[in-house]
């Protein structure tokens, strides 16, 4: 009997003699649960995977060369576009690059805006992963619509304050764009309390759910070696037992001020990487609590600001902890207001890299788990 | 067993709950008065002409140049009714190469552009990507009817 | 139902065949009525847990979604992969379409309202609707396609994998009642229903059920974040409906089955002498129960892993089905009196629980460290 290649130009069989092939599987880049436009090719044999092929760069739109063709005020909305999911963190990133590199003091009242507005942007990121996680393990969008309705929330504090949804281009080098609104303390507060709601239903919803922890328990597990020697970062790599965060290791900002639990599993597998999130919104909203108290009245940026942005001749690379790891901006300039090279290292495309490891030897339904629990943008992924 | 049942809790309370769905295009959610939607140039109704005088910085800052301006001599100025001396003729912005960036609106020194912050400024769906490129009394006529007050200025 | 209830008095009547031909027609467009109904009421119930607020655009609070979905769904274009193979693609739909609808030949909605009553019912009833995994095995094979191959193949092992301990639950049912005609189960329960006698029965018949109709947590050949769809993923327009139709008529199918074998069906708690509208209206409700249990797990669980789901249909249902026919042989044999049934098999539903619970957390899980001063990584390492 000849068996029929499906579909697999690759498969030849020349015998008559039935031969067991490895199928190879195109996953993505329009799969439902790749996260936007990935691409694995997985070699299963039945429901083991054998081999993943990663394949990236659908959405490469030369951010970088195109931000080096940008003044650094024009930037900022590029930094929001590479990281669509945690923009204050990317825009941070952006701006205390440059400020590092022309010595800009920033004001108070803007290091706690900036504070408050990063971290409330950790828990929208986080809701968007405990949505789309909880998908692809299978839930029928309930985790996904409890997380989106916090998220919105926090898109409407976002909008109040930014004027946008999304792309809020909010940061300035030197400070904030402009001053937040009056009712900005308020409107913190009642979306911190709808937020720590939404986070208590989904702790209900999954945390102890019997199908969901046998789902994550055990698969796709790092140990700390390994997770440091893949170059991961961010909660994946607190997950695999290594208590590393950027806010507390090499305080920017001024994170050096406030007080807050960073939370380290023990495993390293997807489940340890799921509650690392949980325990994060939680410390998140700490902050944040304590930003609000201290926030001072003040100006918002620096009194002696250049109204044109030129630095001197140098490089700075710039890192900030952003929900899926560390974000960094590395920057030369030749002097002028442009820079000379714009590099981002997007914690993304480092964690993405630890996939094959990962995955080799799991199942197919683990595969998609696992490639949820690394929460990559994938635009942050091809830049 | 037992993380199941709560789990299934979790679901039956949230049954209960009030649905959080706005139902779009019947029900309007308000927008805030910061609102960015896309750029539109400002009327000065005291002297009935544009703010805008043509001076190039917002299209020297846009970061996507999707703007395009042309000045000319106002003629007002001649006939001694304002002292804007140049002022705008030709003004486009592609709204399609828009990214809402907020950086016009702060270049500008008279205060001409600014951001809409009306539903009008979202719902701009067109059949055909030249029909996004707006022309000078298009960016004019809303603020012209005084339909647009923009929360960000200069 | 009023075709129905033309159709159901004429099968004594000479033209036994035309009458019969009658019924099923009206059985099943009354079923796709019937469905049209839960796929919007699945929509509303689904959203509402979701905090949504579900079809709300056509017609008044979208009650007309589901025509709107048969009218988009009847008008597309019905498309074949050029490589598919013809015949296992063309045919696979009714290899699931039918038997499905077979199925409803012997259920009896009331105590009269029945097509055809067969002694043997219950078996009919398990053996047809065992049929569907030849119709998935034919999709997947002939739609040429690896995600539809890979659902095709689970959905085989699933349907199989359970119909086991289904059965068995249901061998438990017909050693109490000796009786494999559902009527005469149903009648059985006049005083107290099964689910009393047959606890562990019960818990083993709804999980295999929703594993039989594919539905969450077991909807692993269709999952779609892992397969896509499976086997429907080269399906489209009227073809992939029926498909849709008929996991819904298997839906009914199971419902009724759980609510006449197990919550008395039209006979508890009134007994059947109250008319055929009260009858109907007991089968009805008892039928929404399971339908809702089946929505709501829908909502609330994530999709077990392949191994986990075999592992659960050999590991745990079928030992404890052979448990329970051991229980049910150990009363029946001795005589024992009916309390020592509901005694055992409820021991034993709980000892089920409380393995399924252990076997999740079979180790102790260290809980997360909260650290307040994190140290350099290399120190760890």
């Amino acid at each position: 009997m000849t068996a029929r290649a499906k579909g697999t130009s690759s498969v030849v069989v020349e015998q008559d003699a039935p031969e067991i092939v490895d199928i190879p599987i195109n996953m993505g880049p329009q799969h439902p649960s790749t996260h936007g436009v990935f691409r694995m090719v997985l070699v299963v044999s039945g429901e083991k995977v054998l081999d993943v092929t990663p394949h990236i760069g659908y959405m490469h739109r030369g951010g970088e060369k195109l931000m080096e063709a940008m003044d650094f005020r024009q930037g900022i909305g590029y930094a929001d576009r590479t990281e669509y999911l945690a923009q204050f963190s990317a825009e941070l990133g952006y701006v205390l690059a440059v400020e590092r590199l022309m010595e800009i003091e920033v004001p108070e009242r803007a290091q706690y805006v900036r504070v408050i507005l990063t971290e409330l942007n950790r828990l929208s990121s986080h809701f968007m992963f405990m949505g789309a996680f909880g998908i692809d393990s299978g839930l029928f969008g309930t985790s996904f619509t409890y997380a989106f309705r916090e998220r919105e929330y926090l898109q409407d504090v976002f909008e109040e304050v930014s004027g946008d949804r999304l792309m809020y281009a909010y940061f300035r080098v030197g400070g904030l764009a402009w001053e937040v609104t009056d009712n900005f303390v308020e409107r913190v507060h009642d979306v911190m309390k709808t937020s720590a709601k939404g986070i208590q239903d989904l702790d209900d919803l999954l945390t102890r759910n019997e199908i969901f922890m046998a789902r994550c328990q055990n698969i796709g597990s790092f140990s700390a070696q390994q997770a440091i020697a893949n170059g991961l970062s961010g909660p994946i790599l607190r997950a695999s037992g290594v208590p590393w965060d950027l806010r507390k290791d090499e305080p920017y900002s001024i994170y050096e001020r406030f007080r807050f639990e960073v939370p380290v599993g023990h495993y390293g597998d997807v489940y340890d990487r799921y509650l690392v999130r949980l325990e994060e919104m939680r410390q998140s909203l700490a902050i944040i609590e304590q930003a609000l108290e201290g926030l001072p009245e003040g100006p918002i940026v620096p009194d002696k600001m250049p109204r044109r942005l030129r630095t001197p001749p140098g490089e700075v690379y710039a890192k900030v902890e952003s929900p899926r790891g560390e974000w960094g901006v590395y920057l030369v300039s030749k002097g002028g207001d442009k820079p000379y090279r714009m590099k981002m290292r997007s914690p993304s495309f480092c964690n993405l890299s630890a996939l094959r490891e990962m995955t080799i030897g799991q199942y197919l339904a683990d595969a998609v788990m696992i490639l949820g629990s690394m929460d990559i943008v994938l635009c942050d992924v091809d830049r | 067993m037992l993380g199941i049942l709560k789990s299934m809790g979790m679901t039956a309370r949230a049954c209960f709950r009030k649905p959080v769905t706005i139902e779009y295009p019947t029900t309007h959610r308000e927008i805030p008065n910061r609102d960015r939607a896309f750029p539109i140039l400002i009327w000065d109704d005291e002297h009935d002409e544009p703010f805008c005088t043509g001076c190039h910085a917002c299209e020297r800052a846009c970061p996507v140049e999707c703007m395009t301006v042309v000045m000319k001599d106002n003629p007002k100025h001649a006939a001694g009714e304002s002292k804007r001396r140049k002022i705008i003729d030709e003004f486009w912005i592609d709204y399609g190469r828009c990214m809402r960036c907020n950086i016009c609106v702060e270049v500008c020194n008279f205060e001409a552009i600014g951001m809409n912050n009306t539903w009008a400024g979202h719902e701009l769906s067109r059949y055909d990507r030249s029909e996004l490129v707006m022309d000078l009394d298009q960016l004019l006529s809303q603020s012209k009817k005084h339909l647009v007050e923009p929360g960000l200025r200069a | 139902m009023s075709i129905e209830l033309l159709a159901a008095p004429l099968i004594d009547l000479p033209q036994r065949w035309m009458a019969a031909l009658l019924a099923i027609i009206a059985l099943t467009l009354v079923m796709t009525f019937a469905v049209m109904f839960a796929t919007y009421y699945e929509r509303k119930v689904v959203a509402r847990m979701q905090q949504r607020l579900g079809p709300m655009r056509t017609g008044p609070y979208g009650i007309m979604q589901a025509f709107a979905d048969t009218v988009k769904l009847v008008a597309k274009e019905d498309l074949r992969p050029a490589t598919a193979d013809p015949v296992a693609f063309e045919l696979a739909v009714f290899a699931i379409f039918v038997p499905a609808f077979i199925a409803l030949v012997a259920v009896p909605f009331t105590e009269d309202w029945i097509i055809s009553p067969m002694p043997l019912s219950l078996l009919f009833l398990l053996a047809v609707s065992g049929l569907s995994f030849i119709g998935f095995l034919m999709a997947g094979w002939g739609s040429d396609s690896k995600y539809a191959l890979l659902g095709g193949m689970r959905a085989a092992a699933q349907l199989i994998s359970y119909e086991i301990p289904l059965i068995l639950a249901m061998i438990g049912i017909v050693m109490v009642t000796s009786s494999v005609n559902v009527g005469d189960i149903i009648i059985f329960q006049d005083k107290v229903p099964l689910i009393v006698w047959q606890p562990l029965g019960f818990l083993i018949f709804l999980t295999a059920s929703v594993a039989e109709l594919e539905r969450q947590p077991f909807d692993i050949p269709t999952g779609e974040s892992e397969v896509a769809g499976g086997v429907f993923i080269e399906y489209s327009g009227i073809r992939w409906s029926m498909f849709q139709l008929t996991s819904y008529v298997n839906m009914y199918v199971f419902a009724l089955l759980g609510a006449f074998v197990f919550l008395g069906g039209w006979e508890w708690p009134f007994g059947r002498d109250i008319g055929w509208g009260y009858q109907l209206f007991l089968t009805l409700a008892k039928m929404s129960l399971f339908i809702v249990f089946y929505l709501w797990s829908r909502t609330s669980f994530p999709r077990l892993r392949v191994d986990q789901l075999m592992s659960y249909a050999w590991k745990v249902l079928i030992p404890f089905a052979l448990l329970q026919i051991f229980l049910n042989g150990l009363v029946l044999v001795y005589d024992l009196p009916d309390i020592v049934l509901l005694i055992t098999s409820g021991a034993a539903a709980l000892a089920m629980v409380a393995l399924v619970y252990r076997a999740v957390r079979v180790t102790p899980r260290v809980p997360l460290k909260m650290v307040s001063n994190t140290m350099p990584a290399r120190s760890v390492v």
